[in-house]
């Protein structure tokens, strides 16, 4: 059956930013598990809960979503009764206060008031984890709320979910507050900038939005309007990470390095599509030593790898030792190299620089395309 | 319809009988081969990146899940708007009774309707049980060079094991004099691929000719390259370099694959400049657990490997529980071994599970044991 909502895919404020891989893409595009990119998640949550039409913002550098989009066919979604559209804005430098989301979706109203169905479920291209949105849906109907807020209780709001708003809940789950996280408190409700609500009311946001400032977010105008409106919590449960530092980052993908919760995550009846390269299996030489990883295909691994994560058409070098570290795609590490605690981007070589390490929580970040 | 310069007919239909249990529910084409791809992805592929637009698959067995299989051509790239992979099926037919491929040239001779559909000038004849990588445009321009009536495509082979093979033996120039099945004395070590160009004029009108003839097998080898041979046509033998391999028993299905431990082989399918294309099937980077070890592999995404892996091809939605051992073997897609089992020298078809300390195969055994039914381990 098809659903009664539309999905929206909302891109990240212009305040968060990702240390170096934000350079190149927005956060929807980064590589995730070494497979994916970060927007799989909510479009293939959208796909398995029946939306036949999406709408995708992008608000900066473009080209590397909309190549992995493309027509949107590897998403399972029915290519005539269903389409995935992107909502590009004119004014995309990434810095200008201006380039927010509602500044998308007021460049693209029409396409927005044209929606046949009743509802929107607008979901963040910057936050990893599963929903039913079907279900949250009847849980929105059934409340006769106004908005549905989706969020997730943290215990380490201090050193992650920087950037996120933090919800205030009443005792019935009314949001009382929407703001910003500023990591005073280690336990918060964080917000995933996830919303439920009719089409209608989604339309008069944005439009009121513009009375109110032209720098507004539609998560600005939900923190403004939970007083007249009423906007109410519902809890997400399972695994959640938000992309909002490269801490988060390189947290989020090490999680799933643990197999209970990579599996419980990546369930057979709620697949994660993606976009295949046709990459061959990973050719593990002799000597090589593998362990407590994820591995992608097209690689060649003749070292030890230990607690990482390693991307498609990735070479590890004899000696070369990489440990809790996310390789991605394209890269070249050479014999002889040592590295713990690094993400490195995209086709880089590491050949003369035999120690890549980071002493701090913080990963070391080795640059897209770059030499070493 | 736009006219097709070369059209592509696999022939895809098939027993397979010497792969046993593993052609029970599938035809031969659609046994899983190197980790992620299916025997016909190989023709498909190479297919679509020599620029052939249309593809007929010619199967009559067991052809229900390569049927669908081959229909969805946007794998391979094949479903711009005049390309296309086309599955034909015996069927019946306005002006003739309904009939099974009789032989190899009897299946394209009853699908001559559906190839002037196209108008080609060149017909290509595939076999759907080889693995390797060719450029069929470059066979084409050699075909053309040499104003050939029909060119086939020959690999050397160890002389002493010509015996096996059809033989084709040549002239200087490359041209066919000779072509001798399975000689016990062979002149030459040129064997046939089973990889045919015709010219679609000349060999329509043998093709009617041959499927008159009551004493014609109706086959390529046996029927009709002798004919035209017999009738001085133009053949010439096109001197294919690089790796091929028939795969059609058990034994020899498990040496390709084992071809592919070594990170120099030739089939070297990490080449991104000629990908194999085959399904996807959207799953996780491969799980290598703390408990694992491995030594020379071929690791597809989607597998979970808890235990030891030594020379093996592991397949996605394998799963092998900490503690077992799996050596010299093929894990094809979704077998499981569970904790404390021992594989070796073994070939396990898909979905297989091999239970709790169980041992199967041997590592002395001389043939490779195709493991296709589930083996009860050892309660927990």
């Amino acid at each position: 059956m098809a659903s009664r909502a539309f999905g929206v895919i909302n891109s990240a404020s212009n305040f968060i930013r990702v240390e170096g891989l934000h350079d190149y893409r927005p956060i929807g595009a980064f590589s995730f598990l070494g497979r994916f990119r970060v927007i799989d998640f909510p479009i293939s949550n959208m796909s398995n809960s029946g939306f036949e039409r999406i709408q995708v913002c992008l608000n900066s550098r473009p080209r590397s979503i909309v190549e992995h989009i493309g027509s949107g066919r590897h998403y399972n979604i029915n290519s005539k009764r269903g389409a995935i559209q992107m909502f590009f804005t004119q004014n995309n430098g990434a810095s200008s206060i201006y380039n927010t989301d509602i500044n998308a979706y007021l460049e693209n109203i029409e396409q927005i008031e044209r929606m046949p169905q009743e509802y929107v479920v607008i979901a963040p291209s910057y936050m990893i984890y599963k929903q039913d949105y079907e279900a949250l849906l009847d849980a929105h109907i059934e409340s006769g709320t106004d908005i549905t807020l989706l969020y997730h209780k943290v215990d380490q709001a201090k050193e992650y979910f920087r950037g996120c708003n933090i919800v205030t809940l009443n005792k019935q789950k009314g949001v009382e507050s929407l703001e910003r996280n500023m990591g005073t408190a280690k336990e918060r409700n964080i917000s995933m900038d996830t919303y439920v609500m009719s089409k209608e009311i989604f339309i008069d946001l944005i439009k009121k939005s513009r009375k109110e400032s032209s720098a507004y977010s539609l998560a600005d105008m939900i923190a403004l309007s939970c007083k007249e409106l009423d906007v109410r919590g519902f809890q997400h449960k399972g695994f959640f990470a938000a992309i909002t530092s490269l801490d988060d980052y390189y947290r989020a993908n090490m999680e799933l390095l643990d197999y209970s919760t990579s599996m419980e995550f990546f369930r057979p009846e709620w697949p994660i599509y993606t976009r295949t390269t046709d990459a061959c299996p990973t050719q593990y030489v002799h000597g090589a030593k593998v362990v407590n990883s994820l591995v992608c295909n097209a690689g060649l691994i003749e070292g030890t790898v230990e607690n990482s994560i390693i991307g498609r058409n990735v070479h590890i070098g004899k000696n070369t030792v990489v440990r809790n570290s996310i390789i991605l795609a394209y890269n070249d590490i050479a014999d002889g190299v040592y590295i713990e605690n690094a993400v490195i981007d995209k086709w880089a070589q590491i050949r003369h620089v035999k120690k890549v390490v980071s002493g701090s929580v913080t990963p070391a970040y080795v640059k897209r395309n770059d030499r070493l | 319809m736009a006219q097709t310069n070369m059209l592509a007919m696999i022939l895809a239909g098939g027993r397979g009988s010497r792969l046993h249990e593993l052609t029970n529910k599938v035809a031969k084409p659609a046994v899983a081969f190197g980790g992620k791809y299916r025997i016909i992805d190989f023709p498909l592929s190479n297919c679509a990146n020599s620029g052939i637009d249309i593809v007929g698959v010619l199967t009559q067995y067991e052809s229900v899940l390569l049927n669908s299989y081959v229909a969805a051509g946007g794998r391979w790239g094949l479903d711009t708007k005049d390309s296309g992979v086309f599955v034909l099926t015996p069927r019946e037919k306005a002006d003739s009774g309904f009939d099974v491929y009789r032989g190899t040239a009897d299946a394209i001779s009853q699908n001559i309707d559906f190839i002037d559909a196209y108008d080609p000038e060149y017909l290509l004849v595939l076999s759907g049980d080889h693995i390797y990588k060719m450029n069929y445009d470059k066979m084409l321009r050699f075909h053309k060079e040499h104003n050939a009536d029909a060119t086939i495509a020959v690999i050397g082979v160890p002389m002493k094991e010509a015996s096996r093979f059809g033989i084709m033996n040549t002239a200087n120039d490359g041209r066919i004099v000779e072509f001798e099945e399975k000689p016990p004395k062979p002149k030459s070590n040129l064997a046939s691929m089973g990889i045919y160009i015709f010219n679609w004029k000349t060999m329509r009108k043998m093709l009617i000719e041959d499927m008159k003839n009551p004493d014609s097998s109706h086959d390529f080898g046996k029927d009709f390259i002798p004919v035209m041979l017999d009738e001085g046509k133009a053949l010439y033998a096109y001197e294919f370099k690089g790796y091929w391999k028939d795969v059609g028993t058990i034994d020899s299905l498990w040496e390709a694959n084992m071809d592919l431990l070594d990170s120099e082989n030739e089939l070297n399918l990490a080449d991104t400049s000629w990908k194999i294309y085959t399904e996807d099937t959207g799953m996780t980077p491969a799980y290598i657990a703390e408990s694992a070890k491995i030594d020379r592999a071929y690791i597809n995404q989607g597998s979970a490997i808890g235990g030891e892996v030594k020379n093996s091809v592991i397949f996605s939605g394998v799963k092998i529980g900490p503690g077992a051992k799996v050596t010299d073997s093929v894990l094809m897609p979704g077998a499981v071994v569970l904790e404390g089992a021992t594989v070796t020298r073994c070939l396990v078809a898909d979905h297989v599970r091999i239970g709790r300390n169980v041992t199967v195969g041997n590592k002395k055994s001389e043939e490779i044991l195709l493991v296709a039914k589930s083996i009860k381990g050892e309660d927990k």
